[in-house]
């Protein structure tokens, strides 16, 4: 492409006049052009998403309407594999369990939450990021790690039975404990209470001290402080840290796997892994993954839209990905 | 009249730091008292005691005469409008404005007009149903005041509210507020750290110094009669002229001229003035009268005081001229002239001359 002629000196004249700037090189143009340096600067994330994300979704919504036949992938298009997933109860039913495993632990991470996340954003004073990374440095520990814990302590062997025979409260080992979707429900609330937690103790932190001032100096005791100024204005945080416990916990694959015995089969991401692995039935494990794809969008959307009208008027204060914008 | 309310002996400590140091205040009912201080100087911990925010170590608050020491701040008859203003986020200006009779429980066809009411009193009415965060610094300080007089509070307490106002707005301000004050005649205890707002706007004046009340009075006996230098040098301008204290004569200091010591004759001394320790004889700008070191003494004014003196810079202020001067002992003096006068040049010998009624002799 031509440069564009210089802005002063004759045109076609090829010497340009003293004091004329010099003529633009390229890495000038791409440094002085906005839409230029936006373009340069987006292109690697932009791909990344693009590859790591966006086409393996392609792939596996394409590949959710190919066909099995007699155990042989073909690529021809049929919604056989949708139809399947809605006709029987299994699927459905599957899905369902998994959502009741999940608003368990939701609400046993958010009952847990949500009083340590207030307590260290008002009432700690000394040590407060050394008690909230306390909290958190579990999160630093592998997931398998803290998966596998919960099987020494519940196991028939483990921590808990030795305790209860010990005190003798107990003669034979339990063997209830371990391989049920109590069990799972349990280590699930472990892993994922930090997750409910940040988002709040962000919220919460980000509240002005100033505002629990006017609101007792105008008559408000401290429950209905909490209930008409400290609750409200959490509640962008209390959504996404909900939405993190439940869809982090509702597509939970490990800890069922451990933990759940035979429940574990009821679980969405198991049953996925089964028709991928075991029943190299590909079409139907891409056709529930993208269910449950569609569902988690449509919970992340309903999630942003209760946030957003968390604050009065106007625009959305918070976001489940921006729970951490001050008040 | 028993004081609406009343401080004694207050003190609070924040581990070894002592914010307030022992004082006692006594508030009259419609009274427009001011809290000046600098930063760190214990105003706004006497208004969070009051408000009840924090505890203190020592002594009583009585309001009305009752103790409140060990009431919440929910329980105190007073309201409180705050430096960042503290609005609810969550609320509309209407809601905002509710909250304390809600908290009370007044009836809800009550509130209505009564929010109405507060709204128009500080011209907000048409903002009602806006969320705090769509109003403007000022609005947004007119919604507090709001939802503090909307209670109809005995005792307003008012922590910097034109703080984060512009100038212009915030003289507009000062003005309203005690508009305000006077017609609801709520008492108001504000606390600010610009003496000109404190001067403008207060019946009385507690000027604090380190936790300590340093001077309590209405604004001209601060500004005609400081006890103490820090006083004269907070409110308003001066001049601080280092004096030395004659043993023989009371009335008569001296300071430091060009060949040996000056007399000077001073006819308002501060408590705590003596002899043997150090003292400056403060003069206001406009007290001071420059002429050219050769004039003829003035006539017919026999406590006048005279001293030489060297014009440095002259600064045109538009209203007035500022002449900046040095003494001989190199101390800085600034006298106000109006621009109508004939100038001097930078570097010319004036006599410096006041009467002696407008110089108050004071100690550290």
């Amino acid at each position: 492409m031509p440069a564009e002629g210089s802005p002063a000196g004759a045109p076609g004249d090829g010497t340009p006049a003293a004091g004329t700037p010099a003529r633009a090189t390229l890495v000038d143009r791409v440094r002085t052009n906005r839409r230029v340096k936006t373009l340069v600067a987006s292109a690697i994330p932009v791909t990344w998403v693009v590859v790591l994300l966006l086409v393996p979704y392609a792939l596996l919504l394409i590949q959710s309407f190919w066909r099995l036949r007699n155990g042989t992938l073909t690529h021809e298009l049929t919604t056989e594999n949708y139809r399947r997933l809605f006709g029987t109860s299994l699927y459905p039913a599957t899905i369902l369990y998994s959502a009741g495993v999940a608003l368990r632990v939701t609400v046993f991470s958010l009952l847990l939450a949500f009083p340590v996340a207030y307590v260290l954003a008002f009432k700690v004073r000394k040590h407060k990021t050394l008690l909230y990374m306390a909290v958190i440095i579990p999160l630093w520990v592998s997931y398998v790690v803290r998966a596998y814990a919960w099987k020494i302590i519940l196991g028939q062997q483990g921590i808990l039975n030795g305790l209860l025979m010990s005190m003798g409260i107990i003669r034979t080992p339990l063997t209830v404990l371990l391989y049920s979707t109590a069990a799972v429900v349990l280590a699930l609330t472990h892993i994922y209470t930090p997750f409910t937690l940040m988002p709040i103790y962000a919220v919460l932190d980000a509240i002005p001290p100033a505002l629990k001032e006017a609101s007792q100096d105008l008559y408000a005791n401290r429950w209905r402080t909490f209930i008409h100024v400290i609750l409200p204005l959490s509640l962008p945080g209390v959504v996404a840290g909900c939405t993190f416990a439940f869809v982090l916990s509702m597509g939970d694959f490990l800890a069922p796997q451990l933990l759940g015995g035979n429940d574990s089969a009821l679980m969405v991401s198991n049953l996925v892994w089964s028709l991928f692995g075991v029943a190299y039935n590909w079409p139907l494990g891409a056709a529930v993954s993208v269910v449950m794809l569609a569902l988690t969008l449509v919970l992340l959307w309903v999630a942003g839209r209760v946030e957003a009208r968390g604050s009065y008027g106007g625009e959305a204060r918070a976001s489940v990905t921006d729970y951490a914008a001050p008040v | 009249m028993t004081p609406i309310v009343e401080l004694r002996g207050l003190t609070k400590r924040f581990g070894a730091f002592t914010a307030l140091d022992g004082i006692s205040l006594a508030v009259a009912a419609g009274e427009f008292l001011t809290v000046l201080g600098a930063s760190g100087s214990g105003k706004t911990t006497t208004l969070r005691l009051i408000a009840g925010f924090d505890l203190a170590t020592e002594g009583r608050i009585l309001i009305e005469g009752a103790d409140v020491a060990a009431l919440p701040p929910f329980k105190r008859p007073v309201n409180t409008v705050f430096q960042q203003y503290a609005l609810f986020p969550h609320m509309s200006v209407r809601d905002n404005v509710g909250y304390g009779l809600r908290m009370q429980r007044v009836p809800h066809r009550e509130i209505g007009p009564r929010v109405t009411e507060a709204l128009e009193m500080v011209q907000l009415g048409p903002f009602a149903e806006r969320a705090p965060r769509q109003l403007s610094g000022g609005q947004q300080q007119r919604v507090a005041l709001a939802r503090a007089i909307v209670n109809r509070p005995r005792v307003l307490l008012l922590d910097e509210p034109l703080g984060a106002l512009d100038l212009k707005l915030r003289r507009a301000m000062q003005l309203e507020l005690k508009d305000l004050q006077s017609k609801l005649g709520i008492t108001f205890i504000y606390v600010t750290h610009d003496q000109e707002e404190a001067l403008t706007m207060s019946d009385r004046v507690a000027l604090m110094r380190g936790g300590r009340i340093e001077q309590l009075g209405a604004p001209r006996d601060l500004y005609d009669r400081p006890r103490s230098r820090y006083v004269a040098d907070f409110i308003g301008e001066t001049n601080l002229l280092p004096a030395v204290a004659n043993d023989r004569d009371p009335g008569m200091v001296t300071v430091a001229g060009p060949a040996g010591p000056i007399p000077v004759r001073v006819e308002v001394r501060a408590d705590g003035v003596r002899a043997g320790i150090p003292l400056w004889l403060s003069v206001r700008p406009e007290s001071l009268s420059v002429v050219a070191a050769a004039a003829p003494a003035a006539s017919g004014d026999g406590a006048g005081n005279s001293l030489p003196a060297t014009v440095r810079e002259i600064v045109y202020a538009g209203s007035v001229v500022k002449l900046h001067l040095a003494l001989a002992d190199g101390t800085t003096i600034v006298a106000l002239r109006s621009p109508s006068d004939p100038p001097f040049a930078s570097g010319a010998s004036v006599q410096l001359r006041w009467p002696a009624s407008q110089g108050v002799l004071v100690a550290d």
